[in-house]
């Protein structure tokens, strides 16, 4: 067995004293948005379920639709991998406020725990190679707790890229997820305009 | 003929487009869409996203729209075939309001051979997917059509494609 890691949980906890208001969190899909449920409910969260590979692409775009505040994407190394393009194009884009923390376990955990199709990649290699300057590999909480501020505060896109003990038997989320509802509730605290339909209109 | 149809209906378009509030165009190209994609490059009220995959666009184009952008993806209507997992599994269940406008490659008169199969499937994917769609009518106005398309997306909390002629769209 290889060394131990941080868990999924850990990491958030960390990232949990880091959030505020200004910081809109996106997580992909199974455990990623289940066990962040539960560490750091809150109405700036837009949590995926199923949708694997576009959580990163959906952080992107509301990264440049929303300049002002930090994005944080937490995606998994499957789901990277399903749309690998997305790094490239996050790279071009290159939004200021988007932070990527890439949960990296080596296997497909919402599926059982296959093995991903290359567990020998360096994915921070990786997007610095598509033009993600700031990217690095975190294996401890220590390292996190360092990393973690300066990505956040990063005029670019930052990636940092976390080594994590795999978690497959699914956690409970802290309550039902609604999609229409997580997604009103999201635009609601950031004050995105509530379409009105037309013949209701004065 | 209608007077419009003396117009350059990609100018009417993009036109619309402006007129809708659209902020943010993510983007697959095809040979017909790709000058009109400069056009929105360089608008100073746009921001265009070129993105690698049009599954990903769609992506973006719903995180964009999270964000309280109005939001065009504009791709080929492959793009409609290859998008299915996000179509179904994020735009629809999360109820994206977002505007399609696709290129109708192999439509009864778009007869190129490798585009043909293509337009065979695409409207019985749409209609697969639960997708409100429409063709692009050749001889009504393309501005009065696109805000109708804008207008049944936002209406309807979905997606709505608007399947686009060469004359449409090709700069």
């Amino acid at each position: 067995m290889s060394e131990s890691h941080p868990t999924r949980e850990a990491y958030y906890r960390v990232l949990a004293e880091y959030v505020s208001a200004e910081t809109l969190v996106v997580t992909s899909l199974g455990n990623a948005s289940y066990v962040w449920s539960n560490v750091c409910d809150r109405p700036e969260n837009f949590y995926l379920e199923d949708a694997m590979g576009l959580a990163l692409p959906l952080a992107l775009g509301l990264a440049v639709s929303q300049p002002r505040k930090r994005v944080v994407a937490v995606e998994g190394d499957g789901g990277l991998m399903m749309h690998l393009g997305t790094l490239i194009t996050v790279g071009s884009v290159a939004p200021r406020n988007l932070t990527v923390l890439l949960v990296n376990n080596n296997i497909h955990a919402a599926s059982g725990g296959q093995p991903l199709t290359n567990t020998a990649l360096d994915l921070a290699d990786l997007a610095r190679a598509a033009g993600i300057d700031k990217a690095e590999r975190v294996a401890s909480l220590e390292a996190f707790r360092t990393l973690l501020p300066p990505a956040l505060d990063a005029e670019g896109p930052s990636f940092l890229v976390l080594a994590t003990e795999p978690d497959i038997p699914p956690v409970k989320p802290a309550f039902p997820m609604n999609p229409p509802m997580m997604k009103q509730r999201f635009m609601d605290a950031i004050g995105a305009p509530r379409y009105v339909p037309a013949m209701f209109r004065t | 003929m209608s007077e419009e149809n003396t117009t350059h209906r990609p100018s009417e378009l993009l036109a619309a487009l402006k007129r809708a509030g659209v902020s943010v165009v993510v983007s697959v190209p095809d040979s017909w869409i790709g000058v009109f994609m400069e056009k929105v490059d360089e608008d100073p009220d746009m921001t265009l996203i070129r993105a690698t995959h049009e599954e990903e666009a769609l992506s973006i184009s719903c995180g964009a729209r999270l964000g309280g952008a109005r939001t065009v993806l504009l791709i080929q209507n492959v793009g409609l075939l290859t998008t299915g997992a996000g179509m179904v599994c994020l735009a629809q269940r999360y109820q994206f309001p977002i505007l399609i406008l696709a290129s109708y490659r192999g439509s009864p008169r778009d007869p190129v051979f490798y585009h043909i199969p293509k337009g065979r499937a695409t409207e019985p994917v749409l209609r697969a997917y639960g997708l409100s769609y429409a063709v692009a009518e050749p001889d009504s106005p393309i501005g009065a059509q696109v805000e109708r398309a804008a207008t049944s997306a936002e209406e309807g909390a979905a997606p709505f494609v608007l399947l686009l002629d060469s004359e449409d769209i090709r700069w």
